[in-house]
Formats: C-alpha cells, structure tokens, sequence
C-alpha cells in the first residue's frame, strides 16, 4: 500500500516538476484545451440562459379573451363566474370596452396620425375582454385552456399570446442538439490534442524509458506518470476554461442586466454554474486520462520493439 | 543459477547469431564472454537479460524458462540483474543521485531507505561527493562507475557488463574491474563481455569464447593472458 502511494506521489511529483520546467508550452496546451472546452460550455450557457428567459416569459403568457361586440352585463358576468370557477387559472382581469378605449386614445396622444384616425371612427370599436392568467406554463395545457375558453358562449375569440415563446423554445431544443455534437467534434480534438502531447513527452523521454524497461519496469511504472501528466492537462485546462467562462459570463451580465431593466426584469445570468463547472473538469481530466492511455500504450510498443 | 540449452537465435532476415549454444553458470562464479565484435556476445547477454527470446533451445534463469514467462512476468525477471552497458544508458537530464535510484524507484523502495542505499552505492564505487553532479559533467570512467552503481543499488544477484570497459583507458579500466572483482569477492555473480583480454587478471576466470555464433570455453590463468582465444574445450556440437 505505501509502496503504491510512494509509486504515485513520485510519478505527481515527476509530473509536476516537467512541467514546470516546460513552463510556457504546458501553458499553452492547458490554454488550447481550454479554449476548447470553453466553447461547448458557453454554447450550452447560451441555449440554458435563453431556455431560461423563455421560461419566464411562458409564465407570464396571458390568454386574451376577447368577447362579443354585442356582449351584455349578463354574459360577463356569467363568463366571469365561469372563469372564478376554472382550476387552471391563476388569476384574471376584466378590461371593459370603455377601459380599453381610453387606454387606446391614451396611448395614441402623442401620434397625430393615429388619434386622428381613431378620432375619425367616431365609436368604439373594441370589444370587452378577459385577460387571463394560467397556473402551468406548459404549452399543451395552455392550449388546451384556450380551446376551452374559446367554447364559451359570447366569446369571439381567445388568444394565446405564447406563440413565439414556443417557437423560441423549438430553436432552443435544435441548439441542444447542437450542443451534443459540438461537444461530441470537440471531445475528439481534444483526445487528438492530448494524445500527441503526451505521444511527443513519451519520444522526449524515450530513454528514460528504455532504461527502465531494461532494469525490471512494469508497464504500469512507465505508464502512470503520462497518464497523470494527461490528467493534469485536463485539470489545468478545464481550471482554464472555467476562468474564461466566468469572465466572459461577468462581461455579459453587464449588457444582460441592462437590457432587463429596460423590460423591468431582474434576469442576470448566474455566474457560478456549479454542475456546468463540475461537468466541465470531470469530461477533461476523463479525455486527459483516456487520450494518454491511448498514446502511452501505442508508445510503449513502439519503444520495445527498439 | 543460469542454463543454456541448445539455444539458437537468429533475428529476421539474418544468419544463425548464436549456434546451438549449451552451457551454465553457477552462482558466484565471475565469467567472460569473449569475441570479435559481432561474434554474438551482446546477443547472448540479451538472452541472459530476457531482452531477447531464443529462436529455439531453452534459456533458463534460477529455474525458469525464459520462453515461457509471461510478458507481465519479465520485469521482475529482470530486477534479479545489474545491467552495465559499454555506452552507459546514464540519463543525462538529472543528477548522479537521480540515475541511481531508478531501480528502486521501480522497485518501490520507501525513499529514505532508497536515498541510504543510493549513498551507499555511488559511495562503493568513490562516487559520492558527486552526489549532486549532472553525469554529463564527470569523466568516462566515472560515467561507467555511475553505471555501475546503478546496477548495484537494488543488490541484484546477477550482474551482467556488456564491455563495460571498452570505451575506457587502461587505467580507468583496472579501476572498474576491480569494482566488479569486488563484487564478485561478495558472491555476486558476474558476466563480462570483453572484446579483448584487458582487464582480465590475477583470478582465474572461466572464460567463454564466441566464434562466429559458436561456443568454446576455456580457462583463463595468468599465463592464459594473450591465449585467452584459443579454444580449449568445445562446449557446442
């Protein structure tokens, strides 16, 4: 057991100190593997944040209910029972046709064009209406409300306001998809990367191991330093690429808090996604293990067939 | 300890290196193996070192068949050797003290009790106020004794010298030989290939000659000196 931890700590420890002394191209190597990574992660920061807004946005889509023009006292009143009545409703408001037209020439104050043309319909032409909140947010059951609400009697029409957000939502699944295989392209490149890097350490050190072979290694012996030095790629990389991300996340956020002021939200993104971070260093240190695995033991061959 | 068993070894796209060789070396003995440059000596350490499988015939090592070892059971195999090379294999990219202690690296030696044995090596063969030297920096003959040291850390039973001193003056070859004779003198068993006779004194030594893939063996005394080529008994048929 101590001699299998003394095996370990001396390989680290080996590791370590090469690439210290490799200072700048260990750099670099980390940098590219993250930069590699960093695009995947904020790709899929991208389609999470926005799948997100939309969320929220799908929680605030109302129904509009709108009603006959010729609807009397008495069918509001019933329809509005109706709606009391409705468990899937959050909660509803009645804007008579009176209110609406006031709303209406309030607005249009300050365009002559259009207040002139309302002026010149000499009545109202709006119609009382309903709007309605519901509970779910689910496209289906908000559907399926509308439907029922159109069936109402003295209902002309009802929409649904969602329309867009479900289309948004749509691109948002075809993102998703997209993020899979640009994660799939990249995880090869990165197997690539770090096994040629290790591939090129394995030639460098190619004496070293022919003499170890020489005086009793294992292949184990000569195997676990490379396969620690592709871990720690992995590591120093992913550490890299979540650096970038939250800089980068820190930059947006800036741009993004403005924005949702101007619409009155407080919608920023979060800046320390932990499961997004802790997937980022888990796929890394795997592809550092598993592409060094792969070079060292093609290598091995290789040095002892000479 | 080691049996040669009718062994021929032939590599691919090459003649017979060695032919039908049979012979065997006790524990503690000191052996030369003798022989024009490409006469097969390198080759037969090679097989002794189980770097090299026999074409055909059996080698076998403290009683176990080389051939028939397993891939995984090789390195251990080898830890019961000291291998010296003529060109060294010292690695030059760290320090006297890091070469030797390689092997018990490898052999998982804790490393305070690595570091004591490593002293006490580089310390046998006068090497060890250069501790911290780069091996670059020392001399031939030191480079070889650093070698030597290397080999010696792990205490192997078996030290195996391939022209150890070809590359060296004549003193800095009595130098190493003595090393090897005390080692010997310890119960180590030794297995020197030469090229020629220098550095064989005073003992007398059992000497194996390779001529052109085949084995004769002759006893070496100090008036054997300069006939140490001359078969005197013929071991292969």
């Amino acid at each position: 057991m101590s001699n299998w931890l003394n095996h370990h700590l001396q390989a680290i420890k080996l590791v370590l100190s090469r690439m210290r002394s490799n200072l700048l191209s260990s750099f670099m190597i980390c940098l590219v593997i993250g930069v590699a990574l960093c695009l995947p992660s904020l790709f899929y920061l991208g389609v999470d944040n926005l799948s997100k807004l939309t969320d929220h946005m799908q929680n605030e889509t109302e129904i509009s209910l709108f009603l006959k023009l010729n609807a009397s006292a008495d069918t509001i009143a019933e329809i509005d029972a109706l709606l009391a009545k409705n468990p899937a409703i959050k909660q509803y408001h009645l804007v008579t046709k009176d209110e609406a037209w006031k709303q209406l020439q309030a607005k249009s104050k300050d365009n002559q064009d259009v207040s002139d043309a309302i002026n010149q319909l000499g009545k109202n032409p709006l119609p009382d209406a309903f709007f309605i909140q519901a509970k779910s947010a689910n496209p289906e059951t908000l559907e399926a409300l509308r439907n029922t609400l159109q069936n109402i009697p003295g209902v002309e029409q009802a929409i649904l306001n969602a329309e867009w957000a479900k289309r948004l939502a749509t691109l948002l699944s075809i993102g998703k998809k997209l993020i899979f295989f640009i994660a799939a392209l990249l995880t090869i490149v990165l197997l690539v990367i770090i096994g040629n890097t290790v591939r090129m350490q394995i030639l460098t050190q190619k004496d070293e191991i022919e003499v170890s072979y020489l005086i009793g290694a294992t292949n184990s012996f000569i195997r676990t330093p490379f396969l620690y030095a592709g871990v720690f790629y992995g590591l120093f990389g992913s550490a890299l690429a979540i650096l970038m991300i939250a800089g980068m996340i820190q930059t947006f956020n800036y741009s993004v808090l403005e924005i949702s002021r101007l619409y009155n939200g407080d919608f920023s993104l979060t800046l320390f996604n932990a499961s997004l971070f802790l997937t980022v260093i888990g796929v890394a240190v795997g592809i550092g293990w598993i592409g060094s695995y792969f070079a060292v033991t093609r290598a091995i061959n290789v040095v002892k067939i000479n | 300890m080691i049996q040669f068993d009718q062994v021929t070894k032939r590599y691919p796209g090459s003649d017979e290196i060695l032919k039908n060789i049979s012979f065997s070396i006790d524990a503690g003995e000191f052996v030369f193996i003798t022989g024009h440059s490409g006469a097969g000596k390198s080759t037969l350490l090679k097989l002794i070192a189980a770097t090299e499988r026999p074409t055909s015939g059996t080698v076998l090592i403290a009683n176990q068949n080389v051939s028939k070892l397993k891939p995984s059971a090789i390195p251990y195999l080898r830890r019961r050797f000291g291998l010296i090379f003529q060109d060294h294999k010292l690695l030059y990219d760290r320090n006297c003290f890091e070469n030797v202690i390689l092997p018990l690296r490898i052999n998982g030696v804790a490393e305070q009790e690595a570091a004591k044995r490593v002293r006490a090596a580089l310390d046998k063969v006068g090497l060890l106020n250069k501790e911290r030297a780069m091996p670059i920096t020392l001399s031939g003959g030191e480079q070889q004794r650093l070698a030597i040291a290397r080999a010696v850390v792990s205490r192997p039973s078996i030290l195996l010298a391939d022209e150890p001193t070809g590359n060296l003056d004549a003193s800095y070859a009595a130098e190493i030989m003595s090393i090897f004779y005390s080692f010997n003198q310890v119960g180590v068993t030794v297995i020197m290939s030469t090229h020629d006779a220098l550095g064989m004194s005073a003992n007398q030594n059992r000497v194996l000659h390779l001529n052109q893939g085949k084995l004769t063996e002759s006893s070496l005394d100090q008036t054997g000196l300069n006939q140490n080529t001359l078969p005197t008994e013929t071991f292969s048929s």
